[in-house]
């Protein structure tokens, strides 16, 4: 991506348009860090220590938020949007050629994969010091997963679009394997890789049917050339972009984890990596959400009759099936990926709802905003506490191993029960908050029933983040199982390296089944996930936070088109 | 279509080619086998057992590398013959490409690809592993390997052994 | 269309000082000093859990005191802009219905506080309470459907907590049956709260969940919407009551539930769920409520017979108690949907008098297990011998939950049978018969419990101790008040009863035809004279029970 952007220096023989670097940084800040850290540490090999490559992350993450607030100010001139992306000096305006698109939106979805991966820095910290793992390549990955994902964000064009997820997720594929020592990571790594393979394949074909319906990888092209275009009739070739969008959307469903698209994300989630799971689950994630609302609610706007019920399909499938399969898990990692995909279905409720002609469009791209905030924050809080309670080995994410986790951390178990109950759409959370602008969205547009089906969904993933309060608190830890425990200690404790520093047994107590990482957590990631439930609520208590900022990013996203 | 026709030729004749050189080699190659010449190539040595079944993975890795370098090339080569009119533009972008490339083959020296022996970064975290082996240890143990379960007595099997290091 | 503004003008004498968002403030306060307590002074947290229940007591007695006698609107209205992008604000107010439900939240707590313990981890026990208190008092008090909305569910996890993590026998299962109903229950609500603040809002131009406004403006909905957003919220508070046939989670959580648990639920939580039937059921949509009070008159009439019948067959002295409410809430239910003025008076009377009396009853059983350890009524007997004073006290409420005339329980019932006999004649026949079948079953355990020969473990049984005695007596004294003297109480209530009957009568063709004898506030001592002259029937009425059940 950075020959892309140095395609418009200004040059000699192939004149392009001036590229306002300004407007770049925060996604040049991502890339450039990414690839600095990893020559950094390369040359000076003192700095592959583990520390380091942890703050140098942070801090990229940080710059890049910071340098969101001057991209803001710039961008944020809803006056001068005139209908559609403009190339002036101030307002939403695309930028390289047209490949790529600065507006409230992108800055939003920016900012909101920053804090993924921020959070996500200080659980990895911890985990590796953790799991005798060392190596700056998790960060290098992580942040260049979140530079293309900021790319598909921002991707005004098919082509780069397409560019941005495989940034995304070919680092996504090799941090879900990195774990080199455990099978289950590479098996992750894996399925992950040769699925999202699959999606990619979908959605490259996808792009092929749409340029070859309308002659055009742009959105703005796409978007021109449907029935709203003088002259063109738009039906001409309806079958073909139908397919094109049919293909696309799969594609997204894949990397979104709808259903019938999912099967990949359990098995991924429970196998790789805790810290990567948080990753995946958010940064990714809404890197999906935000391409699938650009790419469908801008260039595919004029269709949006047609796309809109099989969305609807997506979302609802989504919710029920994701409440209704966690039912039978007992893996927390597990659980917790269909309660992602049951999330997904909500973010999909509000696609579909901002997709509305009438006042539920605006109302729709806020919950959806707002949706990907709260959901990142919660979901990197939630795998942040499965990180810790993992446990040396990462292995021990068995609904017994939360077990009286209110004795032997009640801070962890509180910040758990913040972000589970968050989660759940309890009141005074953002979770509440989200998915009541979701039904708000959706009343708006008069989409009653799926509100209705939606919230029954929701109390029924609700079970599932009952049952691992109920371990937390409401069931002793020397009551059972005992025995299981040490004996899966002793697993535990022999698989992994001897000499690394970290977890030790607490022998002879009680509480034997408690390591000394649930006792004692790192402070990185302790930090993390309190963090994560302090802005969890936060945001139940205030969610008219920055309300100005939703409402104005919202309409970027809409007026795009 | 008719403009794919010199494809459609040159495809026909490929296969022609290919075809009529098995053919030729079959009739006209002179013929003379022997027993060394049927056996498997080692290093000169006369190989006591089967092909072993195991060696470094780091052959795998060096092959990769050179394949993933390799194809960076074909990427030069398209600006290269286009110079002229890319221009500036041009130059700037491919020397970001070749930093890119080469900032991974900096990587690739750091992370010890290309050592030979035990790796630095392995040696640290495996106990299992005498840190104690270096590069010549290595390759006369890789060396002895196809010698003790030979049928030639063992004295000649070391002498060999050690020549071989020596050569 | 009437502005939020002009609403808030409306309201008269202005708080002193934030007074009624004090009562949610400081149970949080409390709730935060308590989670701030080092680990090993859990001993302090019941010292702190009673200091700040009871400040927020004595607020709410505040309220009592400033709470202008003959207003029927909202007072100390406390309004605030809070989500304003989503039309959600801080409304907090009292009326005359949720007036009494405010004070007895501020009166049950720190009683049910001081009369029980904390087995284990006195911690989080208390933290729980207080936010639990926090939360019903923000649900009483809430103007805004959705901030009421937030309150009504976020008691759900304080209630998940203290049923769960201190207890008795199936408690995990109790509270996951609890949270999961109930949540369940009110998924739907929240669907119904949306489309009415979009529909009303689409019309008025101004997107609000302000109480008021909705209620001025309900109107506007189509037929069928109405229906809808109306099913949806009774589906809600039907959960709550409960309503019979879906009551099955409450025998469960109040039999299951530690004594503190059981009181507050009984006390303070099932009101939610008839104070949601008048507030935003009547209140909001008249109409629909009016057209369908058929249905909830029956389930109403059931649950008095079904809760009553149960509850005889009981085994267990606190699932027995837990029955009874179900046969209680039944009366609320048939007075709310009596929609006279008699009916809803007698109903708000009510929802106090099953707090204080269902209250204290759960605390007297709570001291029998905790002197016995079983609940089994069949493993108890001539407790009256060894403990006097508790088989006094326990008379006493046993009493005033038959509804025995002289005491409180017999002034709200009266009422609702007045009422409802007036515009529902034939569901309060039925009705009659609860107020006999609780004497059977209340009495039959009683009999059963406290008379005859003392035996085996029972000997060993001590009575009430002195501080048990001070924390009981509060209940008492407003059992024989509000029995003898419920004037100053109904001269609160009826105001506002009135104008929400005035406001069903404006929306509903024909109601007001139907409504033979409007009441008027002049028409209280009358009211209280018939209801005691009438007593004796009552009283005979008792007896006959009694002397059936010997």
């Amino acid at each position: 991506m950075i020959a892309l952007v140095a395609q418009d220096t200004q040059t000699v023989a192939l004149p392009g348009p001036p590229v306002v670097w300004s407007l770049l940084w925060p996604f040049l800040i991502l890339a450039v860090g990414g690839v600095l850290l990893v020559t950094v540490t390369s040359v000076v090999p003192v700095l592959r220590g583990r520390s380091f490559p942890a703050a140098f992350t942070c801090l990229t993450a940080l710059a890049s938020g910071l340098s969101l607030i001057p991209v803001w100010q710039r961008v944020d001139r809803l006056d001068l949007v005139g209908g559609t992306i403009g190339s002036g000096t101030e307002g939403p305006r695309s930028l390289v050629s047209g490949a790529y698109a600065v507006d409230g939106f992108t800055v939003f979805v920016t900012g909101v994969i920053c804090v993924s991966v921020f959070l996500t820095a200080l659980l990895l910290d911890g985990y590796l010091r953790r799991e005798g793992l060392d190596g700056p390549e998790w960060y290098v990955l992580m942040l260049m997963s979140a530079s293309g994902g900021v790319l598909l964000a921002s991707a005004n064009d098919l082509i780069v679009s397409f560019l941005g997820l495989e940034i995304l997720s070919i680092a996504a594929y090799v941090m879900a394997a990195l774990h080199l020592r455990r099978a289950e990571s590479q098996e992750a790594g894996f399925k992950y890789f040769v699925l999202g393979a699959l999606a990619s394949a979908f959605f490259l074909y996808g792009i092929a049917l749409v340029y070859g319906a309308t002659g055009s990888t742009t959105l703005q092209g796409i978007f021109a050339a449907g029935p709203n275009a003088a002259g063109l009739d738009p039906r001409t070739d309806s079958s073909l972009i139908l397919a094109g969008m049919a293909l696309l959307l799969v594609g997204f469903a894949f990397k979104v984890s709808a259903v019938p698209f999912h099967f990949w994300a359990p098995d991924v989630y429970q196998g790789a990596p805790s810290p990567v799971v948080a990753f995946m689950a958010s940064g990714v994630k809404v890197a999906g959400f935000a391409g699938l609302a650009r790419i469908f609610l801008y260039a595919f706007q004029p269709y949006w009759a047609d796309w809109r019920p099989a969305i609807a399909a997506l979302a609802v499938l989504s919710t029920i099936v994701g409440g209704l399969l966690a039912l039978a898990q007992r893996n927390v990692k597990r659980m917790l990926a269909y309660s992602s995909i049951n999330h997904a279905g909500f973010m999909l409720l509000a696609i579909h709802a901002a997709a509305s002609p009438d006042d539920g469009g605006q109302r729709g791209a806020e919950a959806l905003l707002f949706y990907l905030l709260a959901y990142t924050v919660m979901v990197t809080g939630t795998f942040g506490v499965a990180t810790i309670v993992g446990g040396r080995g990462d292995g021990r994410h068995d609904l017994d191993d939360y077990r009286g986790l209110s004795r032997s951390n009640p801070l962890l178990a509180g910040v758990m029960a913040i972000l589970l109950f968050s989660q759940a759409g309890v009141p005074f959370t953002s979770g509440f908050f989200a998915k009541f602008r979701v039904i708000g969205a959706l009343a708006s547009d008069g989409s009653y029933a799926l509100g209705g089906a939606a919230m029954l969904a929701a109390v029924i993933s609700a079970v599932l983040y009952l049952r691992i309060v109920v371990s937390m608190f409401l069931i002793d830890n020397g009551e059972a199982h005992e025995a299981d425990h040490e004996a899966v200690d002793a697993v535990a404790g022999g698989r992994a390296a001897p000499e690394a520093e970290g977890d030790t047994l607490v022998e002879a107590s009680p509480e034997a089944s408690v390591l000394t990482s649930v006792r004692a957590p790192a402070p990185t990631a302790l930090l993390a996930v309190c963090l994560a439930a302090a802005v969890t609520l936060v945001l139940g208590l205030l969610p008219d936070l920055g309300g100005g900022i939703l409402s104005d990013a919202a309409s970027a996203l809409l007026l795009a088109g | 279509m008719a403009q794919y026709l010199p494809v459609l030729a040159l495809l026909v004749l490929a296969g022609l080619f290919a075809g009529l050189s098995f053919v030729a080699s079959k009739i006209f190659a002179p013929r003379n086998p022997t027993a060394e010449k049927l056996a498997p190539y080692e290093c000169g040595i006369t190989p006591g057992r089967d092909l072993p079944e195991r060696f470094p993975v780091r052959f795998y890795l060096v092959a990769m590398l050179f394949v993933i370098f390799d194809i960076e090339i074909v990427f030069l080569y398209p600006w290269a013959v286009n110079y002229q009119e890319l221009g500036l533009f041009g130059l700037v972008s491919v020397l970001i490409f070749s930093a890119l490339v080469f900032e991974s083959f900096v990587y690739l020296i750091s992370k010890g690809a290309l050592d030979w022996g035990p790796l630095q970064v392995s040696r640290r975290q495996d106990p299992m592993r005498s840190a104690d082996r270096t590069t010549a240890s290595t390759v006369r143990r890789v060396g002895q390997d196809g010698r003790t379960v030979t049928v030639l007595d063992a004295g000649v099997a070391a002498e060999e052994a050690g020549s071989g290091v020596a050569a | 269309m009437i502005p939020v503004a002009l609403l808030a003008a409306e309201s008269a004498a202005p708080a002193p000082f934030a007074l009624l968002p004090s009562l949610i403030a400081v149970p949080v306060l409390t709730a935060v000093f308590i989670a701030l307590l080092p680990a090993n002074r859990g001993d302090f947290a019941k010292a702190a859990a009673l200091v700040g229940s009871t400040i927020t007591g004595a607020i709410s007695l505040f309220v009592l005191a400033v709470f202008e006698k003959g207003d029927p609107g909202f007072q100390l209205v406390s309004q605030h802009s809070w989500v304003s992008s989503l039309g959600l604000s801080w409304i907090l107010g009292v009326d005359g219905i949720s007036l009494f439900l405010v004070v007895l939240t501020g009166i049950l707590f720190p009683i049910a506080i001081v009369t029980t313990e904390a087995h284990h981890e006195p911690k989080p026990y208390y933290l729980w309470l207080m936010l639990l208190m926090a939360g019903s008092m923000g649900a009483f008090l809430a103007l805004d459907l959705l901030l009421f909305f937030l309150f009504f569910e976020v008691v759900l996890v304080p209630m998940y907590f203290l049923i769960g993590g201190w207890g008795h026998g199936e408690r995990v299962k109790a509270a996951m049956k609890f949270f999961l109903y109930t949540m369940a229950a009110s998924a739907l609500m929240l669907v119904g709260i949306v489309s009415l603040a979009v529909l009303v809002g689409r019309e008025t131009g101004v997107p609000t969940f302000d109480v008021r406004v909705l209620a001025e403006n309900s109107d506007v909905l189509s037929h069928t919407a109405a229906l809808l957003i109306f099913l949806s919220f009774a589906t809600a508070f039907a959960v709550k009551v409960p309503l019979f046939p879906l009551h099955t989670w409450l025998p469960d959580a109040h039999t299951e539930a530690p004594t503190a648990g059981s009181v507050i639920l009984a006390g303070v939580m099932l009101k939610l769920g008839t104070y949601g039937f008048i507030r935003f059921g009547l209140y909001l949509l008249p109409e629909i409520a009016h057209e369908l009070a058929w249905i909830f008159l029956t389930l109403g009439v059931v649950g008095i017979v079904y809760g009553a019948a149960v509850a005889t067959m009981q085994k267990d002295l606190k699932r027995l108690v837990a029955y009874s409410s179900i046969a209680h809430l039944g009366f609320i239910v048939l007075g709310v949907f009596a929609m006279n003025a008699q009916g809803l008076t007698g109903a708000v009377l009510q929802m106090v008098n099953h707090g204080v009396s269902t209250g204290a009853l759960f605390i007297l059983v709570g001291w029998v297990y905790e002197r016995r350890h079983t609940r089994e009524i069949a493993l108890l007997g001539g407790l009256q011998g060894v403990a006097p004073i508790m088989a006094a006290v326990f008379t006493v409420v046993m009493l005033s939950s038959i509804g025995l005339p002289g005491l409180n329980g017999f002034v709200g019932e009266f009422l609702i049978l007045l009422g409802a006999f007036s515009s529902a004649r034939w569901w309060a026949v039925v009705g009659v018969s609860g107020v006999i079948l609780a004497a059977l079953y209340l009495l039959w355990a009683y009999q059963r419990v406290f008379h005859g020969p003392v035996s085996g473990d029972n000997e060993k049984m001590s009575d009430l101790k002195l501080s048990e005695m001070f924390g009981i007596a509060p209940l008492i004294a407003l059992i024989i008040a509000m029995g003898v003297y419920p004037k100053p109480i109904l001269d609160r209530i009826e105001p506002s009863v009135d104008a929400l009957v005035a406001h069903i009568g404006q929306r509903v063709d024909g109601f007001s035809e139907q409504e033979p004898e409007p009441v008027a506030p002049a028409g209280v001592d009358e009211l209280i004279a018939t209801a005691e002259a009438s007593g004796h029937g009552g009283e005979a009425e008792a007896q006959e029970a009694e002397e059936g059940a010997e």
